[in-house]
C-alpha cells in the first residue's frame, strides 16, 4: 500500500459544451497529511471536490483514492466507497436542521457499514462515538445532542458536522470553506480542533479555502491554480 | 428504518403543508367510505323491504309500478282488483296465504292501507322478520281502528287511543277529508326500515265503511250520508281491491302460478316476482349511485394530486437537504426512496384520519340518517370491499410518489454534493 490517499494523474474535466475547466498533470495526498488548497470561487473548486467524492467522473486521467482507481468502480460502488471513506463539512447549513444533532452526527453510519463498525470498535457504539466526539469538539452538554440541528449557532453547527465527518474514522476529510461564516477567533479555534481530530483518528485533511491567512496553519499550502493549467487569469 | 425516520422528520418539519395535504386526502377518503357505505347500506335496505312473499298481484301495469305503489306506496294503481279475483286467486291450491291490500287514501302525507290481520301475520321484511307490535294490538272487529307505522307515530306524536281523521285521496293536502269517520289508534309497530313505518293500517272494512256513502267519486249529501255509528252495523264486504300479497306453499309453484294469473280470463292481472321486480327497480337507480361513486373516486384523485404538487413544489427547496444526505452516503435510490415514503407516509395518515372522520361521522348522523331516511348505517370495521379501495388509494399514492422520486433521483444525480443557491 502506497503512502498516497490520493493521487491524481493527467486529470482533465470540462462540463459538456464548455471549455476545458480542470488540467492537472499531477497532484498527491499523503496519508495523515493535512493541506491548505486554496481556491478562489470558480477556479473548478467544487468540481475537483466533486470528482473527488466520484460524483463527477473525469473526461481523461486517473483519480486514485486509497489506491482505488474511483473511475473503475460503478456510480453506486463509487458512493459507498465515497461515504465509507471521506467525510464532508460544507460552508455552512451542512446539517439536515429537522433531525437532532445526535442523528445527524450519526448519519454516514446508517449509509456505511464500515464507518458504523469502525465507531463501534472504538466507543463501543455509535451513541457513544457520536457523544465522544461532539465532547471533544467542545459540546458537551448532554441535553444538546437531543435538541434540533438548526437550534446550534453556526459555531456549534460547524462543530457538530465536523463531528459527523469524523464518525467511523474516515481515511480522508474534505473541507470545503467550512470556517467562512466563522469569526476569526472562532476559526482558529475550529481548525485546532479539526486538526486535533483528525490527527488522532489518522485522518488525511483537505481543506479548500480562499482564505490564505489560514494557510501557515497546515503542513503544506497548495494553489489550485499552480495545479490546474486550463486556469487562466480572467477566470480568478 | 432510517429512512423512514428522516422522511417522518422531514415532513414533520413541513408540518403544515403536509397536515393540510393529510387532511384533504383524509376528506376525500371519508367521503369515498361514506357514500360506499350509504350504498351498500340503501342496496341493502332497499332488497329488505319485503321478503317471505312469492307474488304481488295486482291489475294489468307495469311490474315497477306495481312494486312501487303496492310495497314502496309510492304512486297510484291504475286500476283495482275486484274481489272476486281475489278470492278466486287466494283459493288457488297452491296459495298458502293471501293479503289484500287496498289504498286510496292518506293522512297527513302517509298512506293509509286497508288489508286484512293475515297481513300482521304472513307480511315479513329484511331476512324474514315479521311486523311486531310494539303498543296495543291490531285492528279487530271495530272498522274504526288504525294501526301506526313507528315513524307515522314518532313524527305526528300519536299515542295509543287518540282519533284521527283520515283524508280522501294521497295528496298531502287534502280537501276532503273522511272527517265524519275517525279512527282510533289501537296499535304501533315496531320500527322496520321499510315502507311499513310510513304507513296506517286499517281493515278493509275500515276502508269500506269510509266510501260506503260515496258516489262517482264524491261524498254523499243530505239523506244520502251513512254515519259512523249506522256503518258499524252495515256488511261492510269491499267490492274491489289494490293488490294482492301471495305467499306460496311451494316456490317452486311460482311461475305457474304467475303464468296462471296472467292469463286469468276474468279482469287482467299482473303478477310479479318481488325479488326481480326490486333488482329491475335497482338498476333504474343505480346509474345515479354508480355516478356518486366515480365523483367520489375522482375527490380522491384529487386529493393525491394535492399531495404530488406539494411534493413536488417541495422539491426545489429541498436541493440542500438532499445534497446533504448524498454527502453523508445516500445514493440516489435512497433519495428516491425517502420521496416515495414520503407519499406513502402522507396517504396512510390520510387514509387512517379519514377512517377516524368516517367512524366520528357514522356516529354523530346515525340517529338522523336513519330517523329521517330510514337507513341504518352501522358502525362496523370496513369490509373487505374497503379494505380494497383503501388499499387501492395507498398504491395510486405509491405510484404517485414515483414521480417526485424520479425527480429528485434526477436532480441528486446531476447536484451531487454540492447546491449553488
Amino acid at each position: 500500500m502506497s503512502q498516497a490517499l490520493i493521487e491524481l494523474a493527467n486529470l482533465g474535466f470540462a462540463w459538456p459544451g464548455q471549455a476545458q475547466l480542470l488540467d492537472i498533470p499531477s497532484f498527491t495526498l499523503q496519508r495523515g497529511e493535512s493541506l491548505f488548497l486554496k481556491g478562489p470561487s470558480g477556479s473548478g473548486k467544487t468540481t475537483l471536490l466533486g470528482l473527488l467524492g466520484g460524483v463527477q467522473t473525469p473526461n481523461r486521467g486517473s483519480i486514485r483514492l486509497l489506491d482505488q482507481e474511483l473511475s473503475a468502480l460503478s456510480a453506486s460502488a463509487r458512493d459507498r466507497f465515497r461515504v465509507d471513506h471521506t467525510g464532508y463539512i460544507f460552508q455552512q447549513f451542512n446539517l439536515l436542521p429537522f433531525l437532532s444533532v445526535r442523528d445527524n452526527v450519526e448519519l454516514p453510519c446508517h449509509f456505511s457499514k464500515s464507518r458504523a463498525q469502525r465507531a463501534i470498535q472504538r466507543h463501543g457504539s455509535i451513541d457513544q462515538a457520536a457523544a465522544s466526539l461532539l465532547a471533544h469538539l467542545g459540546l458537551n452538554e448532554p441535553t444538546l445532542l437531543e435538541r434540533r440541528a438548526d437550534e446550534l449557532s453556526i459555531g456549534q453547527q460547524q462543530r457538530v458536522a465536523a463531528a459527523r465527518a469524523l464518525i467511523g474514522q474516515p481515511e480522508l476529510v474534505i473541507a470545503d470553506e467550512p470556517t467562512s461564516a466563522l469569526d476569526f477567533d472562532a476559526r482558529e479555534a475550529f481548525l485546532q480542533l479539526l486538526f486535533a481530530e483528525c490527527r488522532e483518528a489518522g485522518a488525511s485533511l483537505l481543506f479548500v479555502s480562499h482564505d490564505q491567512s489560514l494557510a501557515p496553519l497546515f503542513d503544506r499550502s497548495l494553489s489550485l491554480a499552480e495545479l490546474n493549467r486550463a486556469a487562466r487569469p480572467q477566470e480568478i | 428504518m432510517h429512512l423512514l425516520r428522516i422522511a417522518l422528520a422531514s415532513l414533520a418539519n413541513r408540518r403544515f403543508t403536509a397536515l393540510l395535504t393529510v387532511f384533504a386526502i383524509a376528506l376525500s377518503v371519508c367521503l369515498l367510505l361514506a357514500v360506499e357505505r350509504v350504498r351498500t347500506e340503501a342496496r341493502a335496505s332497499f332488497a329488505n323491504t319485503i321478503s317471505g312473499t312469492d307474488l304481488i298481484v295486482g291489475a294489468r301495469s307495469g311490474s315497477v309500478n306495481l312494486l312501487l305503489y303496492s310495497v314502496f306506496r309510492i304512486g297510484n294503481a291504475t286500476n283495482n282488483i275486484r274481489w272476486d279475483s281475489f278470492e278466486h286467486v287466494a283459493e288457488h291450491r297452491q296459495v298458502k296465504w293471501a293479503i289484500p291490500i287496498s289504498l286510496g287514501d292518506s293522512h297527513r302525507g302517509y298512506r293509509v292501507m286497508g288489508t286484512s290481520p293475515a297481513y300482521f301475520e304472513h307480511y315479513r321484511y329484511a331476512r324474514s322478520q315479521p311486523l311486531n307490535i310494539e303498543q296495543g294490538r291490531a285492528f279487530a272487529d271495530d272498522p274504526f281502528e288504525v294501526v301506526l307505522g313507528a315513524e307515522v307515530a314518532q313524527a305526528l306524536h300519536y299515542q295509543l287511543g287518540e282519533k284521527l281523521v283520515l283524508a280522501h285521496g294521497v295528496a298531502t293536502i287534502s280537501l276532503v277529508k273522511h272527517d265524519d269517520k275517525p279512527f282510533t289508534v289501537v296499535g304501533i309497530l315496531e320500527r322496520t326500515g321499510t315502507p311499513v313505518d310510513r304507513t296506517l293500517h286499517i281493515s278493509l272494512a275500515g276502508m269500506e265503511a269510509l266510501h260506503v256513502d260515496w258516489q262517482n267519486g264524491m261524498p254523499a249529501r243530505g239523506a244520502g250520508v251513512v254515519s259512523a255509528e249506522q256503518a258499524r252495523t252495515m256488511h261492510l264486504q269491499p267490492k274491489a281491491i289494490t293488490a294482492v300479497l301471495l305467499g306460496l306453499n311451494s316456490k317452486i309453484a311460482t311461475f305457474s302460478l304467475q303464468r296462471e294469473i296472467n292469463d286469468f280470463r276474468g279482469e287482467p292481472l299482473l303478477a310479479i316476482l318481488p325479488g326481480v321486480a326490486l333488482q329491475e327497480l335497482w338498476s333504474l337507480m343505480s346509474t345515479a349511485e354508480q355516478a356518486l361513486f366515480v365523483v367520489s373516486l375522482f375527490v380522491v384523485l384529487t386529493g393525491l394530486i394535492g399531495m404530488l404538487t406539494a411534493i413536488l413544489t417541495s422539491l426545489n427547496e429541498r436541493r440542500r437537504e438532499m445534497a446533504i444526505l448524498r454527502s453523508v452516503g445516500a445514493r440516489p435510490w435512497h433519495i428516491a426512496c425517502l420521496l416515495i415514503l414520503e407519499a406513502f407516509a402522507l396517504a396512510l395518515a390520510g387514509v387512517l384520519l379519514g377512517l377516524v372522520l368516517l367512524y366520528l361521522g357514522i356516529a354523530g348522523a346515525q340517529g338522523h340518517v336513519q330517523a329521517n331516511y330510514g337507513l341504518y348505517l352501522p358502525l362496523a370495521m370496513p369490509t373487505r370491499y374497503e379494505w380494497t379501495l383503501l388499499g387501492a388509494i395507498l398504491a395510486a399514492a405509491l405510484l404517485m410518489g414515483c414521480v417526485p422520486a424520479w425527480r429528485a433521483y434526477r436532480q441528486s444525480l446531476a447536484d451531487g454534493l454540492s447546491i449553488r443557491l
